[in-house]
């Protein structure tokens, strides 16, 4: 490996977007594959988006009818779906797609094709949900679909359902199918001195949320295969005459993981951006690795919190109470350590690390308020809820989504090789602040006062102002994410040229350049910690090149 | 002395949070008028002031790292110094979270083994039946209150003596529905296949509005719940009244349509 021979850029690779299409459809490139993940995933953020805006606009005011109450609950559905299955989960993979093998220093995942096969199961489970719409009835109970309102009896006319449960099993297939990559490319493939103490905190996210997904992907595509053979053969599994609940039980030994499937990669996340910009080492790396593994175990102990009200046995509810409120520790353990990195650092507040910021200040409000839920007697006063809905949010959008936007405006130099333009950058953080907080902060006094989520319509006068503050600010939301697009089309093509380490990263891939070759690395950097790059910066083997604008071929 | 002062501290709080209902905002439930639904309202304060605490100390933590800690706050070539960690600190902030959710978790267990067991002793039984789309609420001697979902108007009330234990007995017909009244106690869902209880003693006449938890289909929002309490003696005029007007057509409406 001495004498590095640059190797000519093939064609195809003339950085920007506008790559042959018939490259896009057969790449098995992870960073092609990672950028389709994620655009396919801005996409469905959009299109949920569009959907809350609907369901704001209906609840603005009481009595109102601007969508009738079939399409309000086809459209809350929509949203849920969307965001959840669409959005985030389809998100983080695709960064951790295009991240996780540069990371490690490997050339590409360990299983390209099944990669490749992987990502394309995402298009075709939208695809199979949205159909429903041209059926005349989706999906209308909610994303959660609790049986017996799903099952044949009340659902006569509709194949909605049908292609819901399709469409996830697909997606749980996707999802099975990438865990599986992740964890063999992590084990298998990891550069010379890439030891397991050394991988980056976003590696080891990705690693527990792989083995996350694996575990709970499977009891998912069960239990709408179950719900299948009571729609389609007959059976009586989670019908009037079976055991509705059981469909509870099965479907939320998915959904909490799911929770943490979504929020482990922005922990990781927040986990990198956060010692780039302080200048200070992670605190506590190997406490950071072990709370990660503890929310993963616990978290596959808690399902039933999403069912206090049913009837359960008041012992099984204070073992799930108490194994949901120690998922406070591990999250503590990893949020006084993102406080101890940022402590006594020199913070330079660009972009990323005010989303950072962001993220911390509201995800903070998300876990107290899972504290209140978490004890039965007081959740069987929030549960279903606007206070439901305002917690979800808060570590949904104040958790994972803004930790996409703080990994999005800290890694597109990496894959565009060009800047996101920084005033754009800063009113879209304090557009998002702003509305963020006044959505969903004074949501949660709705809930108190007792309105139930998933309503259509009310006619409490009481509820009119509240609702009406939290329409504005949503469009306040929706305001910011064009703001975002803008941004992004923008700088795509006229950005600031990046050069490959514009923020002086700590982690491998801004050792390569911005976008990174098709194989990544002419030679892999030498790995003593788990910040490569920052000792070589420090050692002085680090070259910094002059930054070079990205030619087109 | 430190009882008396959590005492205080409570009541303060529980003051501060009732007084901040404004235009309809309010950062806690309707004062509630059963003594389960009371409990649940003392449980969410005693978490509330752990709540606020750490929610005080960590925002001012992250707001004094954002103004100490900045670039432009540290003098011209400020190295940072390099930390990887501290084992005392790390232990520490395991341990006192942990001591503060089992705290927590012990305190709102005790509240569950208080009011959620099922109930016996209990002076009246109400049988509680959710359908697409309304509630019917069946006394012992057979008088049936009918609340049909409806958005425009307000449907006849489910009456109850005060002062009276009640113990509710929940059924669904069809789907899963969930009964929430907030200013009585929590809900508790009508599901199809097994018997769900609950119970309600109330100690003041009045009337409370409640809705349908559970999403159920297209007329979920329309399943609106109305409980009145009255004195005995103004239940007892109630009670004869309903008897008489089903006399005369009581077979037909004595059963909900399966």
């Amino acid at each position: 490996m001495a004498a590095t021979t640059v190797l000519p850029r093939p064609k195809a690779y003339d950085d920007t977007f506008f790559k042959p299409i018939s490259l896009w459809l057969t790449t098995t490139d992870h960073k092609l594959i990672g950028i389709m993940y994620m655009v396919t995933a801005m996409l469905s953020f959009v299109i949920g988006g569009i959907f809350a805006l609907v369901i704001r606009l209906q609840l603005a005011q009481p009595n109102l009818r601007i969508v009738d109450d079939s399409t309000y609950n086809q459209i809350i559905s929509a949203h849920g779906v969307t965001m959840i299955f669409f959005f985030v989960t389809i998100f983080v993979t695709g960064i951790a797609n295009y991240m996780v093998p540069i990371m490690i220093g490997a050339r590409d995942m360990a299983f390209p094709r099944v990669n490749l096969l992987g990502f394309w199961l995402v298009p075709v489970s939208i695809i199979l949900y949205y159909c429903g719409f041209f059926t005349g009835h989706a999906l209308d109970a909610g994303w959660t679909g609790y049986a017996p309102l799903t099952e044949a009896a009340y659902q006569s006319k509709s194949l909605g359902v049908d292609f819901w449960a399709l469409s996830i099993i697909v997606w749980a297939i996707s999802g099975i199918m990438a865990s599986t990559n992740f964890l063999t490319t992590i084990v298998a493939l990891r550069a010379p001195g890439m030891r397991f103490s050394r991988l980056p905190l976003f590696v080891w996210a990705q690693i527990s949320t792989s083995i996350l997904l694996l575990v709970v992907g499977a009891p998912l595509a069960a239990a709408m295969i179950l719900l299948e053979f009571d729609r389609q053969l007959g059976t009586h599994f989670f019908t009037t005459d079976g055991r509705p609940v059981l469909y509870q039980h099965l479907f939320w030994f998915f959904g909490h993981p799911e929770v943490y499937v979504m929020i482990l990669p922005a922990f990781g996340m927040i986990s990198e951006i956060v010692p780039v910009f302080a200048r200070k080492p992670i605190f506590g790396y190997m406490s950071m690795v072990a709370a990660l593994f503890g929310i993963v175990f616990l978290s596959m102990t808690v399902w039933a919190h999403h069912m206090f009200t049913v009837g359960m046995n008041t012992y099984v509810e204070g073992f799930f109470m108490l194994m949901t409120m120690l998922i406070a520790v591990p999250t503590g353990i990893k949020f006084f350590n993102w406080i101890a990195t940022a402590w006594w650092g020199s913070i330079d507040f660009t972009v990323p690390i005010k989303f950072v910021f962001g993220f911390l200040a509201t995800f903070l409000i998300g876990g107290i308020t899972g504290i209140y839920l978490a004890s039965v007697p007081v959740d069987t006063q929030l549960h279903q809820s606007y206070y439901v809905v305002a917690h979800l949010h808060y570590v949904l959008f104040g958790g994972s989504v803004f930790a996409i936007f703080a990994g999005i405006y800290y890694w597109f130099p990496k894959i565009t090789g060009r800047l996101l333009n920084r005033t754009l950058g800063e009113w879209h953080f304090w557009l998002t602040f702003i509305g963020f907080n006044g959505t969903f902060l004074i949501m949660h006094t709705l809930g108190l006062e007792g309105m139930p989520r998933r309503i259509w319509t009310y006619s409490n006068e009481a509820w009119a102002l509240t609702n009406m503050i939290i329409t504005l600010s949503s469009f306040l939301i929706a305001f910011a994410v064009l703001v975002f697009l803008i941004n992004i089309i923008h700088s795509w093509n006229n950005g600031e040229i990046a050069g490959n380490d514009p923020w002086q990263g700590n982690t491998l891939e801004w050792a390569t350049t911005s976008p990174p070759p098709p194989y990544n690395f002419e030679r892999v950097p030498p790995v003593r910690s788990f910040m490569p790059v920052r000792d070589l910066r420090e050692s002085g083997e680090l070259v910094e090149e002059p930054p070079v604008a990205p030619v087109p071929v | 002395m430190r009882t008396l002062l959590s005492i205080a501290g409570l009541s303060a709080l529980a003051l501060f949070l009732s007084s901040c209902d404004v235009g309809g905002i309010s950062p806690i439930f309707p004062t509630p008028v059963s003594p389960n639904g009371k409990n649940i309202y003392d449980t969410y304060v005693g978490i509330s002031i752990f709540a606020i605490i750490v929610f005080v100390g960590v925002e001012a933590a992250l707001l004094w790292v954002v103004i100490r800690y900045r670039r432009s706050a540290q003098p011209a070539g400020y190295v940072p110094p390099q930390v990887h960690g501290h084992t005392g600190l790390e232990i520490a902030w395991t341990i006192a979270p942990l001591l503060l959710v089992l705290g927590i978790a012990g305190y709102s267990f005790a509240e569950l083994q208080r009011d959620f067991q099922p109930i016996t002793g209990e002076q009246m039984l109400v049988v509680v039946s959710g359908h697409q789309f309304g509630w019917d609420y069946e006394y012992q001697n057979g008088v049936v209150v009918h609340q049909e979902g409806s958005l425009s108007t307000e449907v006849p009330a489910f009456v109850v003596p005060t002062h009276t234990l009640v113990k509710l007995q929940f059924r669904a017909n069809d789907v899963i529905h969930s009964w929430w009244v907030p200013a009585i106690t929590g809900k508790t869902d009508a599901v199809p296949g097994y018997d769900n209880f609950s119970w309600l003693k109330i100690d003041r006449a009045g009337k409370w509005k409640g809705e349908c938890a559970e999403l159920c289909g297209t007329g979920h929002a329309s399943m609106q719940i109305v409980v009145q309490a009255m004195d005995q003696a103004d239940f007892d005029a109630w009670m004869a009244k309903q008897k008489a007007a089903a006399k005369p057509s009581a077979s037909p409406s004595a059963s909900p349509s399966p």
